[in-house]
């Protein structure tokens, strides 16, 4: 059972049945429900306690018809920090460096958020492509700047898709290289393979943040 | 619930799932729910439950299921069922970074949680003592108002007291004017019969004056006159005399 480089990002098929199904459907069942109590066990404090104030930071800046994406950014946000953490286990696959997943995610969303914002608020919508106070001269420019702008916001899957994916590989290198090497060498190696471990861990739960927070962002210019 | 929300609400667009809203509607759902345990379950090495080294404790000692860890690996490893490649590597140094940042911080999270639900339940147990401190109080205060109406008799006499009092005192100032207005009336008649008697006494004065008066006749008038110089005539020889002397 040799693994070549890149056996970590192909989608994982047994027998014909595409287990990224499973892979993306399997990480409910480490949330578990809350239950009819009013004192809980720590876990599930926990989590009650995480999605509240994450929500509540969230929905900060939004006014009320935001308030409506409450629970969809949220299980967004549980969803992507959930893959991308169990992503790093090793011989793990991870649902998100597939940017099929991605776009499919980013591009829905984003497009919702500027679907809702030109049918309430045509004028205030569009507005937006033009930042205040520029001068004259540069309007024309910078309208076409600012809808390549609007238009290359689907960046967001393929952000989410190139951090996790590089950051797998980079780990997948190191260690790779780490198998045949000198003692004293190795210890270099295994020192920077330590800090990409930790790296990683890091950006496994910016990432998926970042990626909520600029769909936040979006949907506060928009609704 | 947000997610219970979300699940509900499905549940009514969308017919053709399965109906959640049949779901937890016997009364057995509503069977009271047995205690928590306090502590998980006990661990060694963090992974390993104590129940495995209990099962193997008689047969096979306190060495046991260790001997049956390292024979595992050693097998693994030298059948090649697991090879080592990069993601050993890999799996070592999560491993390490998990083990620590569970060892680190796994205490302060678990006191975190604990705390919030210590909060909670504080927050019950104000509700339930001031409920109880200021139902003690109402008793205590029930009390002292049953004590106060115990005295009501002493107040009742008191007052009646009060109310004689003010009779009384009304009593004796009309007796009081009474006896002044009598004493007036009295007065008056006294006056009257003084004047009376005043006026009766001077007319008759008056009257004898005036017969008196009217009686002196002109002869009595000359023997007096003459009489009186006689007697004039005597104290002066008297006084000469007594002058001389």
């Amino acid at each position: 059972m040799t693994l070549s480089f890149f056996d970590q990002f192909m989608s994982p098929t047994y027998l014909g049945i595409p287990l990224i199904a499973v892979a993306l459907t399997l990480p409910w069942i480490l949330f578990p429900t809350p239950s009819a109590r009013w004192l809980n066990n720590r876990l599930i404090t926990l989590q009650g306690w995480f999605i509240n104030r994450f929500t509540q930071q969230l929905l900060l800046p939004l006014n009320l018809g935001g308030h409506k994406w409450a629970a969809l950014l949220t299980s967004l946000m549980l969803f992507l920090i959930t893959l991308n953490m169990l992503g790093l286990l090793p011989y793990t696959f991870t649902p998100t460096t597939q940017l099929s997943l991605n776009m499919g995610l980013a591009v829905p969303l984003w497009l919702a958020t500027v679907i809702i914002g030109m049918r309430n608020q045509p004028t205030a919508a569009l507005g937006h492509l033009l930042p205040e106070g520029t001068p004259v001269p540069l309007i024309p420019v910078l309208i076409i700047i600012e809808t390549i702008s609007l238009f290359i916001r689907p960046a967001l899957g393929v952000r989410l898709t190139a951090n996790l994916t590089a950051g797998h590989q980079l780990i997948a290198t190191a260690a790779f290289v780490l198998l045949p090497m000198m003692p004293t060498v190795a210890i270099l190696t295994s020192i920077v393979l330590f800090l990409l471990t930790l790296l990683e861990i890091a950006v496994a739960m910016i990432q998926a943040y970042v990626f909520v927070l600029l769909l936040s962002l979006y949907l506060q210019e928009n609704v | 619930d947000l997610l219970r929300l979300c699940l509900i609400s499905k549940s009514a667009c969308l017919p053709r799932l399965v109906q959640l809203s049949h779901l937890h509607t016997s009364p057995n759902s509503q069977a009271p729910v047995p205690a928590l345990p306090e502590k998980g379950g006990k661990t060694r090495h963090g992974i390993i439950p104590e129940e495995i080294f209990q099962l193997l404790y008689p047969k096979t000692g306190v060495t046991g299921p260790y001997m049956l860890g390292a024979g595992l690996l050693t097998y693994i490893l030298s059948k090649e069922i697991y090879i080592i490649n990069h993601e050993t590597f890999a799996a070592a140094c999560m491993g390490t970074v998990i083990i620590y940042g569970v060892r680190k911080f796994g205490p302060d999270v678990a006191a975190f949680a604990d705390k919030l639900n210590e909060e909670k339940v504080q927050k019950a147990q104000e509700v339930k003592d001031l409920a109880m401190t200021s139902l003690a109080q109402a008793v205590l205060d029930e009390k002292k108002e049953q004590w106060r109406a115990e005295g009501r008799q002493m107040l009742f006499d008191a007052k009646r007291n009060n109310v004689a009092m003010l009779l009384e005192t009304n009593r004796r100032e009309r007796v009081h004017m009474v006896t002044n207005e009598v004493k007036k009336r009295l007065d008056y008649q006294i006056a009257l019969q003084t004047l009376h008697r005043r006026m009766e006494q001077e007319h008759m004065v008056n009257w004898v004056e005036k017969n008196v008066v009217t009686s002196i006749t002109p002869q009595q008038e000359k023997t007096s006159i003459a009489k009186c110089i006689t007697d004039l005539k005597v104290l002066a020889k008297v006084q000469q005399a007594k002058a001389t002397v």
